[in-house]
């Protein structure tokens, strides 16, 4: 090292002490003369007095150090019991019927993205799992820091089957040929349909750790959670709150999940109790109704052995990819081909084709195609295709030839002739306010071109109806990074937009550019 | 006073035990680390890290009531050498055995006053320019701007005098130290 670089690193120093920061260099190599220099500059520092901290720094203290030696006592179960609110029950239900699918999906989506052991194992151990017996709950805690009780759900999963007991005693049963569910209070078994399985899709978490496998995740240390030693995993979305994963040390298995903060609720999921890899005795998946109960049919479906049998319930001729189902399912107004990991779903439509607003937007059979999280929706000869899961594109790929799922890399918006300016600052305030649950118009291109297009004309505000109304916006193109809006009348012909922090369902929209009419 | 009681509160996470130890204590610890790493962003990070782990290894009726200020002193050496160690592992140069758990069990005034007569005594050794240079940078804050243009010199004049000072100082420093301990070594044997 030159005695220059050590003059100016010995500099720099001294000005990084001057200013009262925590001195960081780069230093590669060890340099003996460098650090002694340090030191000497430590100790003539000490000939002066101490800068003290702010007048409120006590206070700050106190209460960091007491935040951090709470959190450490915490075991985040045994809280008392409160009322739950309907609204709370109301998006309980489905949550804790998927319960089962919980642990392996949630939890075999986020795998692939650890690198530390603690990752390993569990990919490991959740791999194996093939079967368990535990116990759910789902707790939900305010700002202020009250915690309740909202649910309790006692699960068995094996292989494709599952039950789940819910604390009001209502039991669902999903055993691969039929799907129930025993609801005590109106001495009834409802029979449902055994597909499109709803707890199998509409978790909210699954979607979450599919979205999970591109986040940053640390391993933030050990805790006891329900009275079990845990990794605590912490998850970082992008632009997005901080969320907790525990996973259990002795089995690798994931015990506990808690979400952000979100519009002063926190919700956390724990496993009070798990066996996993145990014996589930048969009877649990089986059929039976009990004496005295009314069995309710709610169009259950009816499995056919051929797409004529189908053909004759629902109406109409399928349209189907080249590789044959494990199972046709047959309905008054639609039919489910099951692939085991994929369903496709076809219906006669009724209306006009609106691919969701946040949808990424393909083609197929010459028209648009929805793509959205795991599913890919179209029109083609009068029917409507839905298909949802692992291989769907090899599967809607087999229906429609010519199915273009949009490239990502296109890059649309440096086409725009006026660019707009974006603080990036606000754009990931206005991310964090959308996944609180505020403004979810950010989420749609289409809404978003309105505003703006809007503002151009009455720059001091839209007040009432919008001047341009929204029939005169048309999605043009949308690769789920970027989309290109079009619009009839007014001064702006062409809005671009970005998905600047998220590039997924969750990511809202922003204008980088536009072109005058 | 903090009674028995109070640590015993604080280490289950109660509030009002905590805030008192922290207001009562806070201070001495904080110029006792400043003293080590020499600024505030570090100092005022250290001494809550040493709060926090002070507590939360405190076991149960195993409060040092004696010596609390002492006991925290250790912790927060411990803490200010495992915090170089990872700078040493990301590539910072610090020196270890600059710190001495030692001196800390001990009341540290005399040792400081000690200090500064060594240090007193080997500026004066410096050119009177180089003692200008260290004050103005060091002692005063100055940048390497404000004291290129207070003692007219260039500002690559100055960092080098400054780096040539420091040198000159470091040796003295050195040597001064090593009659120090050849001194001590001397004492204990004759006691």
């Amino acid at each position: 090292m030159s005695n220059k670089n050590i003059e100016e690193k010995l500099s720099d120093y001294i000005d990084a002490l001057n200013n009262e920061h925590e001195p960081e260099f780069a230093v590669t190599d060890s340099d003996e003369e460098l650090e002694k220099l340090q030191e000497t500059v430590r100790l003539v520092r000490t000939l002066k007095e101490p800068v003290l901290p702010d007048d409120d720094y006590p206070e700050r203290l106190a209460k960091t150090v007491a935040s951090k030696i709470q959190r450490g006592k915490e075991t985040g179960l045994g809280k008392p019991t409160k009322t739950l609110s309907k609204s709370i029950k109301r998006i309980l239900l489905p949550m804790t019927a998927l319960a089962a699918s919980l642990l392996i999906v949630v939890l075999v989506n986020w795998l692939g993205l650890f690198n530390q052991d603690v990752v390993y194992a569990m990919e490991k151990a959740v791999a194996q799992l093939s079967s368990y017996h535990g116990v759910l709950e789902m707790r939900t805690k305010n700002a202020a820091g009250e915690e309740w009780l909202v649910r309790r759900a006692e699960i068995w999963s094996e292989s494709d089957k599952y039950a789940i007991k819910h604390d009001d005693g209502t039991l669902t049963v999903n055993n691969g040929q039929r799907k129930w569910q025993v609801n005590h209070e109106n001495k009834e078994v409802v029979l449902l349909p055994i597909l499109p399985d709803p707890t199998g899709s509409s978790f909210d978490l699954r979607d979450e750790a599919k979205r999970a496998k591109q986040y940053p995740h640390t391993v933030i240390g050990t805790e006891l959670v329900a009275g079990r030693e845990a990794i605590k995993l912490a998850i970082s979305p992008p632009g997005g709150e901080e969320y907790y994963l525990w996973v259990d040390t002795e089995t690798n298995l994931p015990i506990q999940l808690e979400t952000a903060m979100q519009k002063a609720l926190q919700t956390t999921y724990t496993f009070v109790s798990f066996e996993p890899n145990t014996k589930i005795p048969p009877e649990i998946f089986a059929y039976q109704v009990p004496e005295g109960y009314a069995v309710v049919e709610k169009d259950p479906g009816q499995q056919v052995a051929t797409i004529e049998e189908a053909a004759a319930i629902s109406g109409f001729m399928p349209l189907l990819p080249e590789q044959a189902p494990l199972r046709i399912i047959a309905f008054k107004d639609r039919i489910v081909l099951d692939y085991g990991d994929t369903t496709v779903m076809e219906i006669i439509p009724k209306g006009e084709f609106k691919p969701a607003p946040n949808a990424s937007l393909g083609s197929a059979a010459g028209g648009p195609l929805e793509i959205w999280y795991e599913r890919l929706r179209w029109r083609q000869d009068g029917i409507e295709i839905q298909v949802e899961g692992a291989k769907r594109v090899e599967l809607a790929s087999q229906i429609a030839a010519d199915l273009t799922i949009p490239d990502v890399n296109q890059d649309m918006a440096s086409k725009a002739k006026v660019k707009v300016p974006v603080d990036m600052e606000i754009v990931e305030a206005n991310q964090k306010q959308v996944d609180s649950g505020s403004s979810p118009w950010q989420l749609d291109p289409l809404q978003v071109s309105l505003t703006f297009a809007n503002l151009k004309v009455t720059p001091e505000g839209i007040q009432g109806e919008p001047q341009i109304p929204m029939s005169s916006f048309k999605l043009v193109t949308n690769n789920s990074v970027e989309a290109v809006v079009e619009v009839e009348d007014g001064p702006v012909e062409r809005v671009y937009l970005k998905r600047l922090v998220r590039q997924d369902e969750t990511g809202i929209w922003t204008v980088v550019g536009y072109d005058p009419r | 006073m903090i009674t028995a009681d109070v640590y015993k509160k604080a280490a289950e996470g109660d509030f009002d035990a905590i805030e008192k130890i922290c207001l009562d204590t806070w201070e001495p610890l904080y110029r006792f680390i400043y003293y080590k790493v020499q600024n505030r962003e570090e100092a005022e990070d250290i001494t809550q890290e040493t709060y926090v782990k002070t507590l939360k290894y405190f076991h149960k009726d195993k409060f040092p009531q004696e010596n609390f200020l002492g006991f925290l002193k250790t912790v927060s050496l411990n803490v200010i050498r495992d915090r170089w160690r990872q700078k040493q592992r990301r590539g910072v140069s610090v020196n270890l055995q600059e710190i001495n758990p030692q001196e800390v069990a001990s009341d540290d005034k005399q040792s400081d006053i000690a200090q500064r007569l060594v240090l007193k005594n080997a500026l004066a050794k410096l050119s009177e320019e180089q003692r200008i240079i260290i004050d103005l940078r060091i002692i005063r804050g100055y940048s390497v701007a404000e004291t290129a243009k207070l003692v007219g010199k260039t500002e690559s004049a100055v960092r080098t005098a400054q780096y040539r000072a420091l040198k000159t100082l470091a040796q003295i420093l050195d040597d001064s130290t090593e009659r120090q301990i050849g001194q001590k070594r001397r004492e204990n044997i004759e006691q």
